[in-house]
Parts: structure tokens; C-alpha cells; sequence
């Protein structure tokens, strides 16, 4: 039922929304919580638990148990108690099947004494491969939610943000330290879970009148919100501490990355359940819930309650559900408190019962089982009084919120006498202010807040054994799990005997609610059946994150760096099929895998072009660069002339090769050096670890970027080039193969290479990325004439296969050195040293394991073996396929493959393991497959 | 109407401009975006990767620089403006790079393009990196939303350099108000510009932000 202003600070009246759950349709207010509109309108069954499909209603009202998990629209596990409640939505309880009320899977806790903890460990294994069909059983059974399959991609992303001091909590320690912090100075994020500064403030009863929480919130925050030094973040979530202070910020769908020079964790305590029978009946809640729910949400949250109370807040909460017109039926104090404060005074002045000295003896349920209808208490004499009621507060303690100093390794342990978790020593840079540093007076946790010094001890609001065993049992520790009692006492019994083990092996804590509800309790019964000493004990490692946070949130928006060409666009614009080459796209072939053969023979027969932007470009100049590629390259570059490239080879320490391209003399003190498009910057970070071990006068300059490059290949790239540069002799005496001009084509400054990966006349042309896309578009229109066509990757693939040549990472791996691939040709035999001579010199005292070899296949071979298939030699491997296609030029499938040495000569034979294990008989063949004589690429 | 695409220089991005319904003037030996629809805006991005500018590294680069009167920074990290238009950023004890005049009129830079010597090596920043600006008050919680540094004004002087990483790529960051506004230079690597345009038009969504022309960056100027 919905009460009078002012109660329901939270809601506007004035705006009503409509939702389902369970496909009833209820109204709410703007402001309303799913779980405060259902109370609102007497629904107190929100879902089931996990394991024994109890039913389950409000505890906390903060998001931080896991018994309001419901289902809205397609998204599950959500928290009914903090999400708001929008037009429209679709609310759908969770755990249970059939129907909420009916829950058809409630049998399960009837057997329950036949599932003790660990039992499916045990009970579940055998006999062997029989878990598969549990599994599935036990995830029926559980049902987790469902995740629905056509949800779309939501837009999430991140944002760095920075502080002087962050302070994580907006009540009333966190107001006052986000404050005092800004007096000083400071540029202050005060970050605030929920949608409104004030924390307790809000909610809770600190006085007889309880006008105090009230008046102070609106002093704070009013200062706060003007305050030009404080950032204040409401319905954001901070999810962990890392390391110097970096937080994650959680805050709609965005996670904010937060790194401050001073944290003030003001997180405020957690209200703890007592354990007794049927202690989590709907209908029975913390006495900090049914405040949230009367004073924020407007909602009486029960006719006729009682209170079971170990400390002043539970009088508060009585004197709360006075006013909210709840007949509050008794009392019951379950401290052996002497005196009484002054709510205490205030409610016994109201007239209501109170039983001092009382004991928990159970809770029992309404006919149906679905709400809590009555409890039975014992007075201080030992009588057993049972008392009628539709709500039961429960305000026996509380404990820290302690998460966020835990990852930072402050030690929280369990104090004797403050009968609870305490944060002990906090790390550099961080500090604990408020009800999370034990401070429990809102003065003293206002000048905590402020950095007050040494603030007066408080009395504890805990009881020192809130835990009521039952014969009958399911007095429950943990509401995630449905852990009992007997289920931690057996864990031990068991062997677990840390709260380590007991957590691992009986789940306790590990559920959603992540042992907020469970730590004290746990540890408590742990170390009283082990014979510990509860002194001094710890709880399990708490770890981030510390509430839970969305995959979306940790993905943030996509940032996939990819790079393309100056000629990106005109590729696409050609019909390309982009592939994934390193950081690149490149193209793969135009039009359709059909078109390759053409561009293979356009290569062969006519003109064709290809962009080779993607080669790394390095600049290697001063007095020795000479030497330098002379150390870093195997062959030999100090006589290489001015105006002639050299092929290099970059072998590692071991002899591996590693990398290879050309290098191109433009002058005495500068070579352009080309990489593979892969291996661009290994190649430049190699060179530049290396000459800071060298300390040779050469700068390096990694300037693949700024050229972009086009390889124009065929017999007649002479004659299409020579329509767009005119200033240089391309004739095959005036511009050999293997060198290098200076000059310009269509206008533009370029560098050209007479080069032959493809093995036809050719030229690559590089020129200045800008200009990269005007140089396509010029020698596009150059060939037009002459039928010129683009060739992607693909084809270039068949192009040097035939031509025999290799590609490093697909015909080399970790550990090919040279001469496996048969290239001796390669190495300075003359120089003193180069990377990898070593290497290489002493895998050569070795045999020879294996070699490169090239083989063809019958032309009528229907289906091809693919790379990585395996070579046999009397039915046992000894080698593999490195690369195989079918060549337009030969008529017939070519390829490499590493085989044993003597397998390799030609016209030996090669039995290959091929496509559904079909044995195929290879020829060996010598290397290159097309144009032995090199004739053509010299034209 | 100019034709960026008439032009033998053409931006990495020019196409994306083109998309925005830009309207191109000459600069330089090419063209750049001079105004674009929905200008001006509280935060704007413009390409200004035609326009000149150098680099030069090595161990006699910065003093190569100093002799033909270009005003070296004393630190790393920091950018100076050149006489007659332009910046000098000084990235390292062995590098430097120069922008020419960010509105696209003249060349400041002319005089010091071919400086060669004992240990100074010229570097083509010109193609190896594209340069935008981003400009507008937003525009420090716009590049938080790509790159971890703390880039607010007060913290990152006018003048700072930041060389980090931006949408994990490598970028400059150079920090150039445009009179009483917030702006940046971004310098990245020109083959990946295409994306880091998306991310930062992307980014600038939340801040009413998005595409301007060299001559609508001059309202941010003028709102001063």
C-alpha cells in the first residue's frame, strides 16, 4: 500500500508507469524500483531461490542480494530491487518452473536432506560419463535466467577520468570527506550508488523526531552539488580498486576508468540477516529495507509486524513503521543490552511491546507457504510466545562494506569485541571514513568524513551470535545458495576447515550476492566447529569486481586499429574481396575468386597492377648504413652501387629466418628497405634494438605509411609506364632489373624498384601515400589501352609459387634457417658477421632434417590437398605441404612442401596424405616451376 | 566547387568530408574542407592532412633547426609557435616536428624543408601522418573517451605534447588554443586515419560534436 507524503522522497507522484510482471500488469511511479512498485501494490513473491526453489521477496532493497533477480524483457539476472520501472517493461520472476506461485520444481526441497553440500561431487560422477546428463538436469532445475538469443548489440564505452580525491559512497561520512576534500583544494569525485546523494541520511532514524538524517542530507548535499571542486556521480558503481588507485566506474552503460591520487572508501555497512527457520520467508527483511521502502518509495511495507533488533536501529525502525501506520506487534531484543537509548526510550514510550533478553526460535509461513506468518519467539524466561505478523525486521548487525579496501589488501578481520568485521590498516593513498571504519554516531562519522583524527569509540550494533539453530533445520546462512547451518557444520565435518574451504566446498559467499549477506555468519559457525577462535579471523580473499558488472561494460566500445592504403576506396570501387593481412586490408582478388585465373594471366600475358602499399618502408641512412645492413641482412650491401637494390634476409639468433625484402642504395649514406607487410615494425623494433647495441651513425625511420606502392607487372608494364614518366630511360640496358631510379610518374615524385616477386617485367612504384591514390588512378587510366586490370593477393600467391618463390611464416616457421630453403645463395660467406651467422653455422654441423621442396600433381587431380597436409614415407609422417595452387600458367597443381632431404631431388615421389585421407602421388620437381632462366622478369 | 579528388595530394580522410557534404577550398597543393554542414559546432573536427608539415630526426636535428632560426622548444614535449604562422614541436632531444599554419594560408615551412647535415634526417610527417584538429570545450572529455592521459586544461598546458596512445593507435596530441578555446592537434599514423576519424566522430556524439571545415574552426576563435 502506497502512504502519504512525506514518505516516498524517491517517487513522483505525478507520473505513472505502467509494467507487467508475471504477465499481470501494475502501475508504479516515476522513481519506483520494480521491487517497491509490486510491494506498493501487495506483491511480496519476486522470485525463487536457486537451489530449492524457495520463495524469496525483498531483503535489502540496495542491489545487494540476489533473492530480487528477475528477468526483464530479454535481459535476466537483474536486481528488482534497484532497477527502475519503465513503461512497458516485461518482468518475469526467475528459478522456478511453471509458474511462480505453483513453481512446479518445488519438490526439489523435500529431498533436500539427500543434497548436503558437495553431493553432486559425490553423488554425480558415477557411473562414468553419466555427469553430462545431470548437467543438463541440474541447469534445468537451477534455471538461471534465460538469455535471449535476438537481443541486439547495445553501444557501450569507456572514458578515463581523473581526481585529486575520489570519494566512493554519498552518505553521510562520504558528503563530508568529498567536501573537506574540496575545501582543500581538491578536484573531488564523490561517486553514489544510488540515484541520490545522502546515503542513511535518507532513510534511516536518528532520532526520535527523525528530523536530524533529513536536515543534514539536505545541508550536504545542497553544499555538494554547488561545490565547483566536486564531481558528483549518483547511479554509479565503483566495481574495484587496482593498483595506484585506478577504479572502475560504472555508471549506465558506460564503465569510467578512474585513476586518483587519494580514495576515501565511505561505502558505508551492510545490514546482516540472523539465521533462524525460515528466516527467508517474503515478508521477512532487513529493518533497513522496510525504511528504504517507507521513506524513499512511499510504501507501508507490511500490516502487522514485529522487529527482532540487537541495537538502537531496530527501535528506529519500529518508530518508522509506527508512523507508516503499521501495527508493530512487539519488539523483540535479542542483546542482553543494559540501558536503553533514546529511540529505545522513544518507542517504549509509544507503547510497544518490547521483549528484552528474546530469542529467534523460527519464522513460520502463511497456508501456501509463500509469506511469513507469524514468528515464534522465546522471552527471557525461556517461554515460547508466538507472535502473528505479515512483516519481520530484522536488525540484528551490520557489517563493513569492505570490498574496496580488501583489493587494496587491507586486512578485515573479525574483531571479539565489536562482534564483526573491522577494516584494520588501509594502504598508502587510501583511507575508510563512516559506518565502513566502525564509526557509528552521525557526528563522529561526519568529522570521520571530514578526516576528523581520533574519532570516539561507539558501541557495536552487532550481536555477538545472531544464529538460532533449529531441529528441524533450514535456518539459512546464504540466500544465494540455500546453505543451512547443518550445510557449513558438515563442511567442516568434512575436512574444510578453512573458511577458504568451506567456501569452495560448499559454495558459501560464492553467489551472486558474493557473501555480503554471509561473511560474519559464515566465519562465525566455521570457526566454532573447527574450534577456532574468532578473534582475529578472516573472511574469504574478496576479489574484484564487487558488485557485478556487465560483459558489455568490460568491452566498452570496439577499438580494432585497422590500416588501409592510399587506394583503399578504388579497390572497393573494383568489386574487391578485402582479406586480413597483419594490421591491413588488402585485397584479396576482384570480382570473385573466379576473376584470379584471369588476373594471373593478365600478369603472365598482358599488364596488370597490384597494390603493394602494405610492404614496410624503412629509411636506413648516415655514414653506416652500409654496415649496418651488412650486420643485419645476411648478404652483403657495403659495395652494393648507388641505383641497385639487393634482396635482403633477416635471419634471428637461432638462424630462423625471419624476414625478407630489398634494399634500395639511393645514395652512399641511404637505403629505402623494404619488409614484409606483416612483420613491418618487428622488423624496425629489430633494427632499433640492435643499433643501440651497435652504436653505429645510422638513423632508422619506419616510414611504411607514408609511401604507398604499386607493383605494375606484365610484359607490357614497359609500355603502359612509360605513357606516364617521362624523365626517366626504362629501357631494359637504362633501367636493369634489381635497380633503382629516382623520378616521377604521372607528376608525382616516386621511387621506382625493377623488382620481380611475380617473375614478369615489372616495376614497383612508391610514392607519397597522399598522392597514392592519384598514382592508381594514372596508371589505371595509363593501361586502359592495353586492357590493364588489378591483381590482388590471390593471384600474386599463384604468381610467386610459380616463380618458386617463398613466403616467409607460411614456407618457413620458428625454425627454418636458410639452407632448408635452399637459400645458401643468401648468406655472406665473406663478412665477419651478420644476425644469426652463428646460428646458422652451427644447425649446418648438424644433418640436414629436412628441405623445401617443389612438386607437382597430376593435371587431373579433382581435389586438391590443402597446406598442412601431410607427406608419408611407408605410411609414416615425414612432412607436410607449405603451399599448394593450382596454376593457371602450367595447367596443372604445383606446391612446396618440407620433406627429408633425400625425398627431396627431382623426379622423386611423394605420397600426400590429401583431402578425407586419400593417399595422392606427388612429383618432385626443381625450383622455379615457371621461367627457370629468369628471362622474363629481365626483359 | 573545388574537387578534393582533382588534386594529386589528397587527404586520407577526404572521402569521409566528402560524405559530410563539405564544401573544399585550395591549400597548399591540395584541398581541404572549408566549412561543412552543422558548423560551427561546440566541438569540432577538422582535417588538415594536406597542409604542410615536416619532421626531422637524429642527433643533429635540433640543431639544424636552431641555425636556420626556427624557434626550438627548451623541452621535450612541448610545441612552440614558429614566426609566420606554424608550430615546432619538440618530441624528443633527436626529433622534431613542424605544422604548417593551420588555417591553410601560406607556407611557413618553405624556408626549412630541406635541411640536411651531420645527424638530421628529414622525415615525410607530411604522408606518414594524418592531422586533425579537435576543437571545442568538450574537446579534453571527448579524447578521454580514447586515450588515458589526463588532457584537461588545466593539467595539459597550451603547448603540451602528448606522444600516447589514442584509440590504441600511436598519436601526437599537441595542444594549440584556438584563441580562447580548447584545441588539439592529432597527429596519427595516416593509413589508419579512416578509423580514428570514425572513433573521434563517434566520441564526439555525446558533445553535439562532429566534422567542421578549416575556415569554420575560425569560430571557435572568435568566440572568444
Amino acid at each position: 500500500m502506497r502512504l502519504l507524503p512525506p514518505h516516498g522522497s524517491r517517487i513522483d507522484r505525478g507520473t505513472s508507469i505502467a509494467f507487467s510482471f508475471e504477465g499481470r500488469r501494475y502501475t508504479g511511479f516515476d522513481g519506483d524500483t520494480v521491487a517497491s512498485a509490486l510491494a506498493a501494490n501487495d506483491v511480496i513473491l519476486l522470485g525463487r531461490s536457486f537451489k530449492y526453489h524457495r520463495p524469496r521477496g525483498i531483503l535489502t532493497m540496495t542491489g545487494d542480494d540476489a533473492n530480487t533477480f528477475v528477468t526483464i524483457d530479454s535481459t535476466p539476472n537483474l536486481l528488482a530491487d534497484v532497477v527502475p520501472i519503465r513503461e512497458g517493461m516485461n518482468v518475469m520472476g526467475q528459478h522456478y518452473s511453471g509458474s511462480l506461485i505453483g513453481d512446479n520444481g518445488r519438490w526439489i526441497e523435500r529431498i533436500a536432506k539427500f543434497l548436503p553440500v558437495g553431493f553432486y561431487y559425490r553423488a554425480l560422477f558415477r557411473p562414468r560419463g553419466i555427469w553430462p546428463l545431470w548437467e543438463k538436469l541440474v541447469r534445468r532445475m537451477a534455471g538461471l535466467g534465460r538469455v535471449s538469443l535476438d537481443a541486439k548489440h547495445g553501444y557501450y564505452d569507456k572514458q578515463y577520468l581523473f581526481a585529486d580525491t575520489v570519494v566512493i559512497g554519498g552518505g553521510a561520512a562520504g558528503l563530508s570527506a568529498a567536501l573537506a576534500a574540496a575545501e582543500r583544494g581538491d578536484e573531488t569525485v564523490l561517486v553514489e550508488r544510488q540515484p541520490v546523494l545522502g546515503g542513511s541520511l535518507n532513510h534511516a532514524r536518528f532520532d526520535a523526531e527523525r528530523m536530524r538524517g533529513i536536515d543534514t542530507a539536505r545541508s550536504l548535499v545542497a553544499q555538494a552539488l554547488v561545490h565547483p571542486k566536486i564531481r558528483v556521480m549518483t547511479d554509479a558503481t565503483c566495481t574495484g580498486w587496482f593498483a595506484d588507485n585506478y577504479l572502475p566506474i560504472l555508471q549506465g552503460n558506460r564503465m569510467f576508468k578512474l585513476r586518483a591520487t587519494d580514495v576515501v572508501v565511505a561505502t558505508g555497512a551492510l545490514e546482516q540477516p540472523a539465521v533462524f527457520r525460515n528466516n527467508d520467508l517474503p515478508g521477512i527483511m532487513f529493518g533497513s529495507a522496510a525504511q528504504r521502502l517507507i521513506r524513499l518509495y512511499g510504501v507501508r511495507p507490511g500490516i502487522r509486524a514485529v522487529v527482532a533488533t540487537a541495537n538502537e536501529d531496530g527501535y528506529g525502525v519500529a518508530l518508522d513503521l509506527l508512523d507508516a501506520g503499521v501495527d508493530v506487534a512487539a519488539i523483540v531484543d535479542i542483546s542482553a543490552r543494559s540501558g536503553m537509548g533514546p529511540l529505545a526510550r522513544a518507542a517504549s514510550e509509544k507503547g510497544i511491546e518490547i521483549v528484552s533478553g528474546g530469542a529467534l526460535r523460527e519464522a513460520l509461513p502463511t497456508e501456501g507457504g509463500l509469506s511469513v506468518g507469524a514468528v515464534m519467539v522465546a522471552d527471557n524466561a525461556g517461554q515460547d510466545r508466538l507472535i502473528e505478523c505479515d512483516l519481520l525486521c530484522l536488525s540484528v548487525g551490520w557489517a563493513p562494506s569492505s570490498a574496496l579496501p580488501a583489493h587494496a589488501g587491507a586486512p578485515v578481520l573479525y574483531d571479539d569485541s565489536w562482534h564483526g568485521f573491522t577494516v584494520r590498516e588501509t594502504p598508502p593513498g587510501m583511507r575508510v571514513a563512516g559506518a565502513v571504519n566502525g564509526v557509528w554516531d552521525l557526528d563522529a562519522a561526519l568529522e570521520d568524513g571530514a578526516g576528523g583524527g581520533d574519532i570516539p569509540a561507539t558501541p557495536s550494533p552487532n550481536h555477538h551470535w545472531p544464529i538460532f539453530p533449529h531441529p528441524d533445520g533450514k535456518e539459512f546462512v546464504d540466500f544465494d545458495e540455500d546453505l543451512t547451518i547443518a550445510d557449513i557444520r558438515n563442511a567442516v565435518a568434512d575436512g574444510f576447515e578453512d573458511i577458504e574451504l568451506v567456501k569452495r566446498f560448499s559454495t558459501v559467499g560464492m553467489g551472486p550476492s558474493q557473501g555480503r549477506q554471509t561473511a560474519s555468519n559464515a566465519v562465525r559457525l566455521t570457526q566454532e566447529a573447527n574450534g577456532g577462535l574468532l578473534a582475529d579471523a578472516r573472511g574469504s580473499t574478496n576479489r574484484p569486481p564487487a558488485f557485478p558488472e556487465t560483459l558489455g561494460a568490460l568491452a566498452g566500445r570496439n577499438f580494432h586499429p585497422v590500416r588501409v592504403s592510399a587506394m583503399h576506396e578504388r579497390h572497393l570501387e573494383a568489386g574487391a574481396s578485402m582479406l586480413i593481412a597483419g594490421a591491413w586490408l588488402r585485397p584479396a582478388c576482384y570480382g570473385g575468386a573466379a576473376n584470379i585465373e584471369a588476373e594471373v594471366n593478365a600478369v603472365r600475358g598482358n599488364v596488370a597492377m597490384m597494390d603493394v602499399s602494405t610492404l614496410g618502408g624503412l629509411e636506413v641512412r648516415g655514414p653506416d648504413a652500409a654496415e649496418f645492413l651488412n650486420r643485419i641482412y645476411t648478404m652483403s650491401y657495403l659495395k652494393q652501387p648507388v641505383g641497385r637494390s639487393r634482396y635482403v634476409l633477416m635471419c634471428n639468433d637461432l638462424g630462423t629466418i625471419v624476414d625478407d625484402g630489398v634494399a634500395c642504395r639511393l645514395a652512399d649514406d641511404h637505403f629505402y628497405v623494404t619488409a614484409t607487410t606483416g612483420n613491418a615494425d618487428g622488423v624496425y623494433r629489430e633494427m632499433l634494438f640492435r643499433n643501440v647495441q651497435w652504436r653505429l651513425d645510422v638513423d632508422i625511420g619506419n616510414v611504411t605509411a607514408a609511401y604507398s606502392a604499386v607493383s605494375l607487372a606484365g610484359p607490357k608494364s614497359r609500355q603502359v609506364l612509360e605513357r606516364v614518366c617521362d624523365d626517366l630511360d626504362l629501357s631494359a640496358e637504362g633501367f636493369p632489373y634489381m635497380g633503382v631510379r629516382e623520378g616521377t610518374v604521372a607528376g608525382i615524385p616516386a621511387r621506382l624498384l625493377r623488382v620481380g616477386f611475380v617473375g614478369e617485367l615489372g616495376w614497383e612504384i612508391h610514392v607519397p601515400s597522399s598522392m597514392g591514390e592519384a598514382l592508381w588512378d594514372a596508371l589505371m587510366e595509363a593501361g586502359a589501352e592495353d586492357g590493364i586490370r588489378p591483381f590482388g593477393v590471390e593471384a600474386q600467391r599463384i604468381l610467386r609459387l610459380e616463380k618458386g618463390h617463398i613466403i616467409i611464416g607460411q614456407d618457413s616457421d620458428a625454425l627454418t634457417h636458410p639452407h632448408e630453403v635452399d637459400m645458401g645463395w643468401a648468406l655472406g660467406k665473406r663478412k665477419p658477421y651478420f644476425n644469426g651467422a652463428r646460428g646458422i653455422e652451427m644447425q649446418m654441423k648438424q644433418p640436414m632434417t629436412r628441405r623445401l621442396a617443389g612438386f607437382v600433381l597430376p593435371e587431373d587431380t579433382a581435389a586438391l590437398p590443402e597446406e598442412s597436409h601431410l607427406v608419408l614415407r611407408d605410411g609414416v609422417i615425414a612432412g607436410r605441404i607449405t603451399s599448394i595452387v593450382r596454376s593457371p600458367t602450367l595447367g596443372r597443381p604445383i606446391g612446396l612442401a618440407f620433406v627429408p632431404p633425400d625425398m627431396g631431388e627431382p623426379d622423386g615421389r611423394l605420397a600426400i596424405k590429401g583431402p578425407r585421407g586419400r593417399l595422392i602421388e606427388a612429383t618432385v620437381v626443381a625450383l622455379p616451376f615457371y621461367d627457370p632462366d629468369n628471362k622474363r622478369q629481365a626483359l | 566547387m573545388t574537387d578534393p579528388a582533382q588534386h594529386t595530394r589528397r587527404s586520407p580522410v577526404y572521402r569521409k568530408l566528402v560524405a559530410a557534404g563539405a564544401t573544399f577550398r585550395e591549400a597548399a597543393d591540395g584541398a581541404v574542407a572549408a566549412t561543412v554542414p552543422g558548423a560551427p559546432r561546440p566541438l569540432g573536427l577538422a582535417d588538415l592532412s594536406v597542409l604542410p608539415r615536416l619532421g626531422y630526426k637524429g642527433p643533429g636535428a635540433l640543431a639544424a633547426l636552431a641555425t636556420v632560426g626556427v624557434p626550438v622548444p627548451e623541452a621535450n614535449n612541448t610545441a612552440l609557435a614558429m614566426p609566420g604562422g606554424g608550430l615546432v614541436a619538440r618530441l624528443a632531444d633527436s626529433e622534431a616536428l613542424l605544422l604548417g599554419d593551420p588555417t591553410g594560408t601560406g607556407d611557413p615551412l618553405a624556408a626549412y624543408g630541406a635541411l640536411h647535415g651531420a645527424g638530421c634526417y628529414a622525415m615525410p610527417r607530411r604522408d606518414s601522418h594524418a592531422w586533425f584538429t579537435l576543437a571545442g570545450d568538450r574537446a579534453a572529455d571527448c579524447l578521454a573517451k580514447l586515450c588515458g592521459v589526463d588532457l584537461r586544461p588545466h593539467r595539459f598546458a597550451d603547448g603540451a605534447i602528448a606522444q600516447t596512445s589514442l584509440a590504441r593507435m600511436n598519436g601526437i596530441l599537441i595542444r594549440d588554443d584556438r584563441g580562447g578555446a580548447l584545441a588539439y592537434h592529432i597527429l596519427a599514423d595516416s593509413a589508419s586515419a579512416p578509423y580514428l576519424w570514425d572513433c573521434l566522430i563517434d566520441a564526439m556524439a555525446e558533445y553535439d560534436g562532429g566534422p567542421v571545415g578549416l575556415d569554420d574552426l575560425a569560430s571557435f576563435a572568435s568566440a572568444e
